[in-house]
């Protein structure tokens, strides 16, 4: 802080502190306090905080003489925060003119990221995207289906044809998970690595439990684990089971 | 299968390999990196980046679109067809973004990789919940982690970002104003 700034602010202090250990502008409380003149140790800043607040209830100062409140407030608390830790010091060359370059800076530099980011927005908003082709990369191999989506819904169709149809609703738990039915899949698969589609639903009892079957089934499909192929155009579907990452 | 690859061996001259590079692009329709071309196109790194630099001269003015980000490379529709694409794929739009996600995204895009913490000291408050929607929408992902105390996550665009915003890069971005500050 200058010399003048600091008489200038000596006429018409922020605040005028009043504790036993200091008595006098704010102000100069931090001139002192930033030159180790004064120990803040001995100054109560949340009792000076109390009494700012206090006063300012009375006759409400000008926005930038509170702003100047805040800011020599913090930086007091800074100082004290330091001096209580062992071995932290604040370095001399950060004074008050530094500290609010250092904001002003950021606030620029934040200016800037927004004028950015409308600039991000327009271009969004012109949805001028490109796009990649409509195949997704993940769509899942020819060589795990080799059967007619047709095929294969009405042979699912079939299993539950067997069973017997929805009774009257009753609310119950009916303990079927996916992720059972893929073990239980898994098993089927590992004891006999090739099965006819209907004998993979042969321990359904319920059409619910058909329906998790047989997303269990998709579910291997997608994940490699397992293909289907038919024999022929109405020939029994077959699932085969698969090692991962064996096909291009 | 054995004489696929011989015949890839032919391509040996310039025009050759960026034919096969289209080709390669066009089928994976994915994001592929450098690397792999490597061992697709059996060629050196330098070879396949003058490839990549002749089909995108060669693409100018035609209706598809070579796209990069960072090692990933990707043959995409231009920006220019966006409108007749979006007629016939009719993909889902994506709904704008908030002012914070945009705000998020434009101090990533030109200051990335960078830590959450950086980009809450530039925003002045929490980013947590705005990265996590980012990330989720494909927009940003972790490139790594900063070798500092907690090895915090770094964040950078991905190449959907370009995507949206029909980029062909990320120098492609408006420059940045002229900044004074120094940066991370």
């Amino acid at each position: 802080m200058s010399r003048e700034v600091a008489a200038e602010l000596e006429r018409d202090p922020v605040y005028l502190v009043r504790t036993a250990a200091f008595d006098g502008p704010i102000e100069l409380l931090l001139t002192l306090a930033q030159r180790a003149e004064v120990d803040l140790g001995a100054i109560p800043l949340a009792s000076l905080t109390d009494e700012y607040l206090r006063a300012i209830e009375h006759e409400r100062p000008p926005l930038d003489r509170l702003a100047a409140f805040l800011v020599i407030g913090a930086r007091l608390v800074q100082l004290k925060a330091a001096a209580l830790m062992p071995e932290a010091q604040v370095g001399e060359e950060e004074d008050l003119q530094a500290w609010e370059d250092a904001i002003k800076g950021r606030l620029e530099e934040y200016k800037r990221f927004k004028e950015l980011a409308e600039s991000l927005m327009r271009r969004h908003a012109s949805g001028r995207f490109t796009f990649a082709g409509l195949l997704e990369p993940d769509v899942i191999p020819q060589a795990r289906v080799q059967v007619s989506l047709d095929a294969l819904a009405s042979a699912f169709q079939q299993v539950l044809d067997r069973l017997p149809p929805p009774g009257p609703v009753t609310v119950e738990m009916e303990q079927v998970s996916l992720a059972d039915k893929l073990e239980e899949l898994r098993r089927m698969l590992v004891r006999q690595p090739q099965l006819n589609f209907s004998a993979v639903f042969r321990h359904a009892r319920t059409r619910l439990e058909a329906v998790v079957t047989f997303l269990a089934l998709l579910e291997l499909i997608r994940i490699g684990e397992a293909r289907v192929a038919q024999d022929g155009t109405f020939g029994e579907i077959s699932v085969h089971r698969q090692e991962k990452k064996d096909e291009a | 299968m054995s004489s696929m690859v011989e015949s890839a061996t032919q391509v040996r001259d310039t025009a050759g390999l960026m034919a096969a590079l289209e080709a390669v692009l066009f089928t994976l329709n994915r994001p592929v990196t450098v690397l792999e071309l490597q061992d697709i196109l059996q060629s050196t790194l330098p070879d396949i980046e003058a490839a990549a630099t002749n089909l995108s001269q060669a693409l100018t003015g035609r209706g598809l679109f070579l796209q990069r980000h960072q090692d990933q490379l990707q043959l995409v529709t231009d920006p220019a067809q966006a409108d007749v694409v979006r007629r016939v794929l009719r993909p889902e739009y994506p709904s704008r973004l908030s002012p914070a996600a945009y705000e998020t995204l434009a101090i990533i895009a030109y200051r990335q990789p960078l830590t959450r913490a950086r980009i809450e000291e530039i925003r002045g408050v929490n980013c947590e919940a705005v990265l996590e929607s980012l990330e989720e929408k494909g927009l940003i992902e972790e490139t790594g982690r900063l070798d500092a105390p907690g090895t915090p996550r770094l964040f950078g665009t991905t190449m959907k970002f370009l995507q949206i915003l029909g980029l062909r890069s990320l120098e492609e971005l408006p420059p940045p104003p002229q900044s004074a500050s120094t940066s991370s």
